[in-house]
């Protein structure tokens, strides 16, 4: 059993810049930490000391008329979503997970919810960037304006790096004004595959522009409160005229049922506490096929990005049977997993072409952020 | 004795394909910007792509650096080389496939940026970044520059849009980058890649996300007293939650060049700012918008808000912006242009102060820009041969520039820092980040072989001064 690592928990950028040149000097790597909630993802991250941001927190600045927002890496989504909500905005990011998770964090792991299939992937919204480096170098990418190309692209370069190219301590994100009317229907999907695959062309093809649209297995849709029937849960938003002829187009499709728009938020809390995430991907045209090969297994708790092509499955145990059903050459993203799951899997080694390991040496040439977070080698 | 790099680069693309006299090269002494004029040793201009990686690895071997360029159409000074080998990609110009279900498309980075829209248009879809210089711009030039364009307001700057590159490196190593078959872990190096400028090696091929075209598209032009009024209405547009597909502002010094020259669009002459607007989508539900929009408008003094009847008139529209800054060439022989980035919010007073500022200098600045997301052009047609009035005209853009950057702006938006605005730099970034990017190009190009010079200026890098100076003498060797 390892002893509770030593942690610092930083109030300021100045607390991190110190904690991460101490790290440096000593070569004592660090792990960092939001509020906490992916401390168990099995990331085998090796460190001696855990840097806190979660009291690095609030908005910095945040102007309603530019429709942009700057906050400190530890602020949570949910305290976003009610600054922002008092000005009929929000912040289109809905990872999976707890509304307590931080900015700096959904930032680094670049998670994405169900509006990733259209406008919420972290580094589309992601305008400016603070990180300090593993020399302890702060940083700042990007701006605060909503379009800028000024030098090379340091804001891509951290969305989605696990802090290992350096800690987040800042980000300017550009917000959404609230949508007239946002509504949500269901439907039950067909279990056969061709039929799905049908009724899924056909969706992607109609007179609808969905904010999100996601496929869910029987045990995620009565998590979610729509029974025990695989369905699709879809999010129309937009003018009243728009919104009700999309509801018509997908009503003439299936048949569909008014749903309260807190569904979204129950499957965004709806990762069983213990389960492993493993998401499969591919070009979107073959989500039937994916979609088919997850449902062959009994009681799969799993769902769906429709524009995306990308099936999230959330397992208690790990079933060769169920791997099995994917081809070899489906894309495997490992979101957390027991460590002795990952060979199973087949993942590939994150980060381990040479450009990433450059990348590495030049951000971060101790190797002291999240030592082993990206399952590298360590050296 | 070795034969000269001249001769080894025709062994490789053809004698044909390499240019050498001054009267060959001249064409590619300069890009969309005036102003520049950089003579490169020899001009090579392969035509396939593994002409491409065979020229990248007798450079590095020689330790010869080289400027990549797709139609030079840039507005940075970006694909100019001095004293190094330019290499053109125009000439690799296949689509390579067609995705429609998937909505992607795999081409060679010299296709020309409007050609892949036409060629996808059957399948209903086109390629969203749609910069001024569309019809001669290449996807390749567009990648190296983030490329945006007045659609990128709704749609996204291409960085947004493509999901996979093949690169060669400049040690000649060829990787991919990205996927469009299924999400890659690790770093984002397409985002990393994407706008860097030429700087970190060339695409061979790319795969780009393609958009469903509209079903309904609505283009509104509408009048204004002022610019005041003009800008107060676009902070209002952009307050509603309705994201219209572009949203362009030009002032009455653009309106007159642009109505004086064949590219008159039959903007009102009288009027000190139009703005164009677009909103598209689908067709139930665009009315609403519009009739909203236009309602904005007018609570803001539009004089006359007016809707293009069909696609006819739509064009016309369109065609008077896109060519504006071609319409100034008809006003005198030199350009400067500037692409700064204010929050939306500052709109207003920013376009004040740019009046003053152009009035304490008696130059004329004419504005056409991205109104939408707060992307600025001041430009001023001037004549270089007048050493008063440059001199008046430079310091009046640099003004701008620091009132921009005081704003809380940026020094870019779209058309990249190239030459032209490397002494701008250190206006937005600290020496911290500077240095960064600094190492940054070096995870891609640790020799600086590709576009040396250019993005980040040269004091920046802290280990810049122990690079061998012997690499550009090998050039003219």
């Amino acid at each position: 059993m390892l002893a509770e690592p030593e942690r610092y928990a930083a109030q300021s950028l100045a607390h991190v810049v110190d904690a991460v040149r101490a790290a440096r000097d000593e070569t004592a790597p660090l792990r960092i930490v939001g509020s906490g909630t992916w401390l168990e993802a099995g990331h085998g991250v090796r460190a001696a000391r855990s840097l806190d941001l979660s009291g690095l927190t609030g908005i910095v600045e945040y102007v309603p008329g530019d429709l942009t927002l700057t906050a400190h890496a530890g602020t949570t989504l949910a305290e976003i979503a009610e600054a922002t909500s008092a000005h009929g905005q929000w912040l289109p990011l809905d990872p999976f997970g707890d509304p307590r998770g931080t900015l700096g964090a959904t930032l680094a792991t670049a998670s994405a919810g169900p509006l990733g299939g259209s406008v919420g992937l972290p580094r589309d919204v992601t305008v400016g960037i603070s990180f300090v480096t593993g020399d302890g170098d702060v940083v700042n990418g990007g701006g605060r304006v909503v379009k800028n190309v000024a030098g090379f692209d340091l804001v891509r370069l951290t969305i989605g790096a696990w802090g290992t190219l350096g800690v987040i301590t800042q980000a300017t994100v550009r917000l959404r004004a609230r949508p007239e009317v946002d509504e949500t229907v269901a439907f039950t999907l067909p279990v056969e595959r061709d039929a799905l695959s049908t009724l899924l062309s056909t969706v992607r093809a109609a007179s609808v522009e969905p904010l999100a649209a996601e496929l869910l297995s029987p045990r995620c849709a009565e998590q979610v409160g729509l029974g025990q029937q695989p369905a699709m849960l879809v999010r129309l938003a937009g003018n009243p005229v728009s919104v009700l002829h999309q509801r018509t187009v997908l009503e003439r499709l299936a048949d569909c049922k008014p749903t309260p728009g807190d569904a979204w938020s129950r499957l965004r809390r709806s990762d069983p506490p213990q389960a492993s995430v493993v998401r499969i991907s591919r070009r979107p045209s073959e989500l039937a096929r994916l979609w088919s090969a997850a449902m062959t297994t009994p009681g799969i708790n799993a769902h769906a990005t429709l524009s995306r092509g990308v099936v999230r499955l959330r397992l208690t145990s790990l079933d060769p049977n169920l791997l099995a059903s994917f081809d070899a050459s489906d894309a495997r993203i490992i979101e957390r997993v027991p460590a002795d799951w990952r060979n199973a899997l087949g993942a590939s080694r994150k980060a381990s072409d040479p450009i990433s390991r450059r990348m590495r040496d030049a951000f971060d040439p101790a190797r002291i952020l999240n030592r082993g977070i990206l399952g590298e080698d360590s050296r | 004795m070795t034969p000269s790099l001249a001769s080894q680069l025709s062994a490789i693309v053809g004698s044909r394909h390499v240019l050498e006299r001054a009267a060959e090269t001249f064409v590619y002494t300069a890009d969309g910007l005036p102003g520049y004029r950089k003579q490169p040793t020899l001009v090579v201009l392969p035509g396939t792509r593994d002409e491409v990686i065979a020229i990248v690895r007798l450079l590095a071997s020689v330790g010869v650096p080289w400027v990549p360029r797709g139609a030079g159409t840039g507005l940075s000074g970006g694909a100019l080389a001095e004293g190094v080998v330019l290499l053109g990609l125009h000439r690799l110009k296949q689509i390579i496939s067609i995705d429609p279900e998937n909505r992607t498309a795999t081409v060679e980075p010299g296709v020309v940026n409007a050609l892949l829209s036409r060629a996808t248009a059957s399948h209903g879809l086109h390629y969203a970044p749609d910069p001024s210089s569309q019809a001669a711009c290449t996807i390749g030039g567009n990648i190296a520059e983030n490329a945006g364009g007045p659609h990128c307001l709704k749609y996204g700057v291409t960085m947004n849009h493509v999901l996979a590159l093949t690169v060669v490196l400049p040690d000649g190593s060829v990787t991919t980058l990205g996927s469009a078959d299924g999400e890659v872990d690790g770093y984002d190096l397409v985002g990393t890649f994407v706008g860097s400028e030429g700087c970190f090696g060339v695409a061979l091929d790319a795969t780009v996300r393609l958009t469903r075209n509209p079903e309904a598209i609505r283009t509104l032009l509408a009048d204004f007293n002022s610019i005041d009024e003009a800008a107060q209405a676009v902070s209002a547009i952009v307050a509603t939650g309705i994201v219209p597909a572009a949203l362009e502002m030009m002032d009455r010094a653009t309106i007159v060049a642009v109505e004086a020259s064949i590219y008159a669009a039959g903007y009102p002459v009288d009027a000190a700012a139009v703005l164009l607007i677009e909103l598209d989508g689908l067709t139930s539900g665009i009315e609403p918008d519009v009739f909203r929009i236009d309602a904005i408008c007018r609570t803001h003094g539009a004089r006359t808000v007016r809707i293009a009847r069909d696609d006819a008139e739509r064009a016309r529209l369109w065609q008077g912006r896109k060519k504006a800054f071609g319409a100034m060439g008809r006003i005198a022989p030199h350009l400067i242009v500037q692409d700064a980035v204010v929050p939306r919010t500052k709109l207003p007073e920013v376009m004040a102060a740019i009046g003053r500022i152009a009035a304490a200098h008696r130059v004329t600045v004419c504005n056409v820009f991205h109104a939408g997301d707060g992307n600025l052009h001041p430009n001023i047609a001037y004549n270089a041969g007048d050493p008063d009035e440059s001199e008046r005209v430079h310091e009046a853009m640099r003004l701008i520039m620091k009132l921009c950057v005081d704003a809380g702006g940026s020094v870019t938006g779209e058309h990249g820092i190239g030459l032209d605005k490397l002494e701008y730099m250190p206006l937005i970034f600290s020496d911290e980040t500077l240095s960064a990017m600094c190492r940054l190009r070096d995870v891609f190009d640790p020799h600086r072989m590709s576009n040396p010079g250019k993005v980040v200026p040269m004091r920046s890098c802290r280990e810049w001064a122990g690079l061998p100076a012997t690499r550009h003498a090998a050039v003219h060797a």
